[in-house]
């Protein structure tokens, strides 16, 4: 920012009662965010380092609670199939966000009724995603199977199969998340200089030497912001998988954010929980903040 | 020509992908359980709206939908405006030892971290405050998160306007604040507009929260209320399907009708 603009900013502050007015304007959403945020933060923190039962505290165990984390088998296995669902789910969404922005990148008509379109899937309700992803599987009243029969099939098994209502809940993923990567990737897309493309033009480059030397390499910066907020989100995912399957069969799809919920809110053990949500929430920061060094390194090269 | 048709028939498999889903629930929703179950139709051949009738005589989704409605436009209205004065602050001030930018980078780190991560403290909070089952105990969780996204998502608005206008109304006598209030706020109208549409669109969907908060219909939101329908054994599919679809055709209806002030919020700014 140049200095001039500084300093008329400093002016601009003035004398007297102007001088306490920016603390004046931030202290009621800082008070809002200090109480309903930043204590429970805290209190998460302290009751983390507690023994619970029956939801009350009985005793202060320091680190134990982090420490059993890692000898639980259903958490370890909850943080797998975390992984393992967010992996698929942004891969297949930027993949296919990708080739629908290419796609769509050159003005035809119809285009307009697709972008409206594609806006559904990402702000219905994720409760009612999952209802309708519920309907497609059911064996009974799914669309799955209602196709299957009137193709002289037999009824679909999805939401039984642990294999199978995993694969179905990153469809559902997919279905709901790929046309954010698309718009993301779009207005990148659109915001490319046109000269290179042009030139390229000029020198016959083929459609893939285009894409590999040219598209590609541009849009690592977009692409890389839209896999970092989409996974931060995707880590976060409750409510479609506790409508869809609440975890099961098994633990197939019992992503850790149900793992936690069911600790704390159906086996009682508060403290416990706690600190697993302590340590997803710093994985997730350390994510997010060494993603956010890695762009800043790419921008400067 | 081979193009043109690729062209067409990608973009009719796409919508069929994005739109087959919603078909099927809406008419799902049109039919009674007996044909869904047991005939498995392809599309509803007695069409009925006895569902939907249901829903509001014998499942008191007129409460949760009333609910809905009430914290959604508190906690909206409430993080605008306390959000949209702490966005002006940090966007034009400079204030010692840069606290206006500590503060900004600590409210993005706050978004940043899942909601999930204080469901138990917020609920042993409300639990204590006796704001369990509630709205306040609602309104006030979801001001919060709101508030820290108003804040971040204003922030950029502001400073897309020009310090001069503020300039000049105070050399014409004008406050500070009344600068604020009557030259930059209106000029960010576009901006708050937008942070609006998508605070209303995440908070009428948000679901953890309500699930852990609420226990009865007193302040169960429609989510929330929607998820009381899916049983352990037998599953009402056409409530549920009704259901479906009375939560999600207003939020829909309203994203499609300002789908343009939409894509800024959906990307968290990555877009502009």
């Amino acid at each position: 920012m140049p200095s001039g603009t500084q300093a008329r900013k400093y002016r601009l502050q003035g004398a007297g009662l102007d001088l306490a007015l920016p603390y004046l304007m931030l202290a009621p959403g800082l008070m809002i965010v200090l109480g309903v945020l930043v204590y429970p933060l805290w209190d998460g923190l302290r009751a983390s380092a507690k023994a619970y039962r029956y939801g009350s505290p009985i005793a202060d165990v320091g680190l134990q609670n982090y420490m059993h984390l890692w000898s639980d088998a259903q958490f370890l296995n909850s943080l797998w199939v975390t992984v393992k669902f967010v992996a698929l789910s942004v891969s297949f969404e930027a993949v296919l966000g990708f080739a629908l922005a290419l796609f769509c990148l050159h003005e035809f008509r119809g285009i307009r009724l697709l972008r409206t379109v594609l806006i559904i899937p990402m702000v219905v309700t994720p409760v009612v995603v999952a209802i309708v992803f519920r309907l497609i599987y059911a064996s009974d009243a799914g669309m799955l199977t209602a196709l299957s029969e009137a193709m002289g099939g037999g009824a679909v098994q999805i939401l039984g199969n642990p294999l199978n209502a995993f694969i179905g809940l990153v469809v559902l993923d997919v279905w709901e998340w790929t046309p954010l990567m698309f718009l993301i990737l779009l207005a990148g897309l659109q915001s490319l200089p046109h000269e290179p493309f042009e030139a390229a033009r000029v020198d016959g480059a083929g459609a893939w030497r285009v894409f590999a030397d040219l598209t590609f390499p541009m849009m690592r910066p977009v692409l890389a912001v839209a896999i970092v907020l989409r996974t931060i989100d995707a880590f976060g995912t409750f409510d479609q998988v506790f409508v869809l399957t609440r975890g099961g069969p098994g633990e197939a799809t019992r992503l850790i954010s149900i793992y936690g919920y069911d600790t704390a809110f159906k086996f009682q053990q508060t403290g416990y929980a706690a600190a697993l949500f302590v340590t997803i929430g710093l994985v997730v920061l350390a994510l997010a903040f060494s993603a956010i060094r890695l762009l800043r390194r790419v921008d400067a090269s | 020509m081979s193009t043109r048709l690729a062209r067409i028939l990608t973009t009719i498999f796409v919508l069929a992908v994005v739109l087959l889903p919603i078909y099927w629930l809406v008419s799902t929703s049109l039919k009674s359980n007996r044909e869904i179950t047991q005939e498995g139709t392809l599309y509803p051949h007695v069409p009925t709206l006895d569902n939907y009738v249901r829903l509001f005589t014998e499942k008191q989704f007129g409460s949760y939908l009333t609910n809905s409605l009430v914290v959604t436009f508190f906690s909206v209205a409430i993080a605008l405006a306390v959000g949209a004065m702490g966005a002006y602050a940090i966007a034009r001030f400079r204030l010692p030892f840069a606290a206006e930018r500590k503060v900004g980078l600590f409210l993005l780190t706050l978004r940043i971290i899942p909601p999930v991560v204080i469901l138990i403290p917020v609920y042993l909070l409300m639990l204590s405050l006796g704001l369990l089952d509630s709205w306040l105990g609602l309104i006030a969780t979801y001001t919060a998160f709101n508030v820290t996204f108003c804040v971040w998502m204003m922030e950029s608005f502001f400073r897309e306007i020009p310090v001069d206008l503020e300039e000049a109304a105070m050399v014409d006598g004008d406050s500070r604040f009344g600068a604020f209030r009557r030259i930059t706020l209106p000029l960010a109208a576009p901006g708050l507009a937008a942070t609006a549409i998508f605070a209303v669109l995440v908070t009428f969907n948000e679901f953890l929260f309500a699930l852990a908060l609420t226990a009865t219909p007193r302040a169960m939101t429609m989510p929330r209320g929607t998820a009381t329908l899916i049983g352990r054994i037998d599953t009402d599919w056409a409530s549920m399907s009704a259901a479906g679809v009375i939560g999600a055709l207003p939020i829909v209806f309203f994203a499609l009708l300002v789908q343009r002030h939409l894509v800024r919020g959906l990307t968290m700014g990555a877009v502009k």
